[in-house]
């Protein structure tokens, strides 16, 4: 199972897309959901996930211009329930003990949050914690240098595969994690 | 045959072409060809060459008909040949074995109609050339002429095309004569030949226009076009003889080609052979014989599409002169522009009555050439999009083309090319663009406009000068401003009109491609120009298109900073910036919905506290202020409410450039907000987020000039019991439940960050209530959600009751 995670794209905003490199990487009917932490901004970002696959989930930012998108969810796939929030209603932002609030509250395996415009991937007490970062790089007042960014996941059941793609000094580089569910 | 007979058989053919009939006529032909080909067969078995002959002039004899389509009479043909062929192996076999008979090619002269005589004439004279028993020159010259005798046209055509397919290999295509076998002749010999074989052809072919009533007109044409491969195998066969060189082609082929063509004065026929001469010879030749080509051209009959047969000319020498990416295939001495410019001058004033869309179509193909065969000289791009306008200015002068029209369709075609062949800032070069796109209606300007920028947008090009900003714009006034021609009503230019709101987010995407990466002040001077453009755009314009400028503005203030070094104005830049910021979200704030520029205030109070430039504080402050304003304002839209407090507690909290005294102001401004929202749970939990405010939130020491955390835990303490005696006000007991846990979860939080006041007693204290409420609850499923997050609390706090700081903690399995 394949999954998509990004986010803070800020089209039109703070950028005019995304960068070539990966949307040529992204083609349709490679990926099975996408999770999105949410500042596309507009509906012409979200069409284009739309196009990417169907089972496409979108929680709220700060500057999306749909009133409608939740602020939480939760979607499970393979044995992982995966909660997904954009990080903007969690004071202080980034803080890594009320992320692990957030997690508790959600009941959930792993939490996707954003905001930051910052990659982060990281386990605590067995938990796991992503921000896929900028999908765009945009501009962020608190990150002075913003390296586009997003996460692939490889779920199969129990065991997920972490795919990070960046773009870092527009070089196309990509890493991988695993992490196992106790 | 007599005048009456050829009256009777049209009169009949036009009875015999009801469909039914032609089907049976066909089936019945068919039949008969059948028959007498499986007795020609078996008596050629029987070595009877004399008998064979006979039957294949019976069988011969169904092509004498005139009552087919042509459709069917190619059918009728096709199986003929395939018969006939028999004929010839059974003969070719008999000379390679020593046993063949010389006389036939006398012989079957006497065959008593001239049709199957042709037909059998031709086949053994090819087996007798192959096989040596007569020269070929001779023999093919001959046959050529004896054709004559066949003018009825379809049947003609028929068998000129028979005789071209069957002397294919046997064209002489050498320089000289073979010395061993005589007579065989050079390749002059096939050029008369074939040369010969097409004017006739041609000529049959033009006369089946004139055959028969002028009511089956269309039909006939129709028939004609049907029928066209048969006269331009010919000129294929002429392109593939090896011997035919450019200079051979200039002299002979050519000449002898043009002259039939202009003569003949049939439009069916010059438009298809000017376009056949194109294709099949190649781009070399006709090069070298540009002038001879367009001269004939000239010469066409006035009902000539001669347009397509330009454009056609033009575009194999533009792919030509392009390819392998090279530009050097056009020899110096041949001005190709000059050339088609002047033709097309030409043909333009000789025909009055020529539409504008073929004119537009015309330098179009003009253009793409220029652009492709003479990429780094703008002039002669500008030079043709002059002309085109001019064109247009002499028709009528300061009048749009009407939108929809041919004329319109083609010139949206015409600035297309540009674009796709060139990146936006050449095209900018070419600065008569511009007014050929003013010739065009709303409608048309607007989908040149969106062309535009979508090639920008996919070609990812980068605007890098103010200048060359501008000039972008000059373009494309029609999505920038309202047009006095546009169909639209100011009514329908707003965020409900789809296609609006697409049009505006692609001139916003535009704008992140406005960038000069190394020069600062270019890029303010680009932001200056944007914002005097769009502030004509209208406020609905101005919601889509400001926010970027604004963004990109806070994020320019960080570029000075990063100067700071090399620049001493940063400060004053960075200020001007902020200034105008205010100015642009003030406007904003005039559309009915107060999120955007509430959020793009706290943007720049962000901003203005990570650049610390000597204003900070003061604008940071009035950003905060006026977002906090902007808050106050969505009294009514409690769920809008809610979200904004928590976006200005978040920002507040990472905002360091505060002193005390407007930090405090804030501080209590934010809290007491929280404790006004409407409905309970939000104030709960907004307040728990205030608690923030007083402990990691950094405010400025203005002794030290640096930042520190407040730490204020008397007012941490504060906000938490606060929130807790909110929490009992609570009628709903799951939602106090959860609420009691989140409180929980909070002391822990604080627990953690060593509050003073909050020890291991206050927790369990509150564990021992949360355990007592939840009891209260039902096990319905919202509930079961309510129970499971508590548990969550618990086990991890199980987890925790193993460190050494929770020691005591009392919490039961």
């Amino acid at each position: 199972m394949l999954v998509l995670v990004l986010g803070d794209l800020h089209i039109p905003y703070r950028v005019s897309g995304l960068p070539h490199e990966f949307r040529k990487l992204l083609t349709p009917g490679r990926i099975q959901h996408i999770l999105c932490t949410g500042n596309l901004c507009t509906k012409e970002t979200v069409d284009y996930l739309k196009t990417l696959t169907a089972d496409v989930h979108i929680v709220r930012g700060d500057f999306d211009d749909n009133p409608n998108f939740v602020d939480q969810k939760v979607v499970t796939v393979g044995q992982f329930r995966i909660g997904l929030c954009h990080g903007h209603q969690i004071v202080p932002w980034g803080d890594i003990e009320s992320l692990s609030m957030l997690q508790r509250q959600m009941d959930v395996d792993i939490l996707i949050t954003g905001h930051t415009h910052k990659f982060e991937a990281f386990e605590r007490d067995n938990k796991f914690f992503i921000n896929p970062g900028s999908a765009t790089g945009a501009f962020n007042s608190l990150n002075s240098s913003t390296t586009p960014s997003f996460v692939l996941m490889d779920i199969q059941q129990a065991s997920l595969t972490l795919y990070v793609y960046q773009l870092i000094n527009e070089k196309f580089t990509v890493e991988r994690l695993e992490y196992r569910k106790a | 045959m007599s005048m009456q007979k050829a009256v009777d058989n049209n009169r009949s053919s036009n009875a015999g072409l009801s469909m039914d009939n032609q089907e049976k006529l066909l089936a019945d032909a068919l039949q008969n060809v059948r028959q007498h080909a499986f007795a020609m067969k078996r008596v050629l078995d029987q070595q009877s060459v004399m008998e064979g002959l006979k039957h294949a002039a019976n069988m011969l004899g169904e092509l004498r008909t005139s009552l087919l389509s042509p459709k069917n009479y190619y059918e009728l043909h096709v199986v003929v040949v395939e018969e006939l062929h028999h004929l010839e192996l059974y003969l070719t076999d008999e000379f390679e074995h020593g046993r063949g008979s010389h006389d036939l090619y006398e012989v079957v002269q006497y065959a008593g109609n001239i049709v199957p005589r042709l037909y059998l004439l031709i086949t053994i004279g090819h087996v007798y050339i192959r096989a040596n028993e007569l020269p070929r020159r001779e023999v093919l010259r001959d046959l050529v002429e004896m054709c004559r005798g066949v003018q009825h046209p379809l049947r003609g055509l028929f068998l000129r095309n028979y005789l071209l397919q069957c002397v294919k290999s046997l064209l002489p295509d050498t320089e000289e004569e073979n010395q061993e076998a005589s007579k065989t002749g050079t390749i002059l010999d096939s050029l008369d030949f074939i040369l010969l074989n097409f004017s006739e052809m041609n000529k049959l072919w033009v006369r089946m226009q004139y055959q028969g009533h002028t009511r089956d007109l269309q039909r006939r044409e129709q028939e004609r076009r049907e029928l066209r491969i048969l006269v331009g195998t010919n000129l294929v066969r002429l392109s593939e003889l090896e011997c035919v060189n450019v200079e051979r082609y200039k002299t002979i082929v050519l000449p002898k080609i043009m002259e039939q063509v202009v003569s003949c004065r049939d439009s069916i026929a010059q438009e298809y052979l000017m376009e056949c001469i194109i294709q099949v010879f190649p781009d070399e030749y006709h090069l070298n014989t540009l002038n001879e080509f367009l001269k004939a051209c000239r010469e066409l009959s006035a009902s000539v599409n001669i347009r397509n047969i330009l454009i056609s000319l033009i575009d194999r020498l533009t792919a030509y002169s392009t390819r392998d990416g090279s530009q050097q295939n056009i020899p110096e001495n041949i001005q190709l522009f000059d050339i088609f410019s002047e033709q097309i001058a030409e043909v333009v004033k000789s025909r009055i009555n020529m539409p504008p869309e073929d004119i537009v179509a015309l330098q179009s193909a003009l253009l793409n050439l220029s652009l492709k065969c003479y990429r780094d000289q703008f002039e002669y791009g500008n030079k043709v999009l002059e002309n085109t306008r001019k064109i247009f200015d002499n028709i009528a002068l300061d009048t749009q083309v009407q939108t929809g029209t041919p004329a319109a369709k083609e010139l949206v075609k015409m600035l297309k090319i540009p674009i796709d062949c060139y990146d936006i800032l050449d095209v900018l070069k070419l600065n008569h663009y511009k007014l050929v796109l003013q010739l065009l209606s709303y409608r048309e300007r607007h989908t040149v406009c969106m062309y535009i920028i979508n090639s920008i947008l996919d070609k990812e090009t980068i605007i890098p000068t103010a200048e060359q900003v501008t000039q972008l714009f000059e373009l494309l006034l029609t999505l920038i401003i309202d047009q006095t021609d546009s169909a639209l009503e100011t009514s329908r230019q707003t965020i409900t009109n789809e296609d609006f709101v697409e049009e505006q987010n692609l001139v916003a995407r535009l704008y992140n491609n406005f960038q000069a990466p190394n020069d600062p002040d270019q890029q303010y001077h680009i932001i200056k120009i944007c914002q005097d453009t769009f502030k004509n755009g209208g406020l609905e314009r101005m919601r889509f298109t400001y926010p970027p400028i604004i963004m990109q503005a806070y994020a320019l203030t960080f570029r000075y900073k990063n100067i700071r070094e090399q620049d001493e104005k940063w400060e004053k830049k960075c200020q001007k910036l902020f200034q105008l910021c205010n100015q642009l979200i003030n406007t904003l704030t005039k559309l009915e919905t107060n999120d955007l520029p509430l959020r793009l205030y706290l943007q720049g109070a962000l901003a203005a506290s990570e650049i610390g430039s000597e204003n900070a504080e003061t604008i940071a402050y009035e950003f905060f202020s006026q977002a906090y304003t902007l808050y106050e304002e969505q009294a009514g839209d409690t769920r809008a409410q809610s979200a904004s407090l928590t976006l200005l507690i978040g920002t507040l909290e990472k905002v360091t450039c505060f002193a005390e005294e407007n930090h405090s102001t804030l501080r209590q401004s934010l809290t007491q907000a929280a404790t006004r929202l409407v409905k309970r749970p939000d104030q709960v939990r907004t307040l728990l987020l205030c608690t923030h405010l007083f402990w990691s939130a950094q405010r400025l020491n203005e002794s030290t000039q640096k930042s520190e955390q407040v730490h204020d835990n008397e007012k941490v303490l504060a906000c938490l019991k606060k929130a807790t005696k909110l929490t009992t006000q609570i009628m709903d007991q799951s939602v106090q439940v959860q609420l009691y846990n989140e409180l929980l979860n909070t002391y822990i939080y604080f627990f953690n960050q060593n509050l003073p006041d909050i020890d291991i007693t206050l927790l369990n204290s509150l564990i021992e209530k949360l355990q007592n409420e939840m009891s209260k609850i039902s096990s319905n499923e919202n509930d079961e959600f309510i129970r499971n997050q508590i548990q969550k609390t618990f086990d991890y706090l199980r987890q925790q009751s193993q460190l050494e700081k929770f020691q005591g903690l009392q919490i039961n399995n």
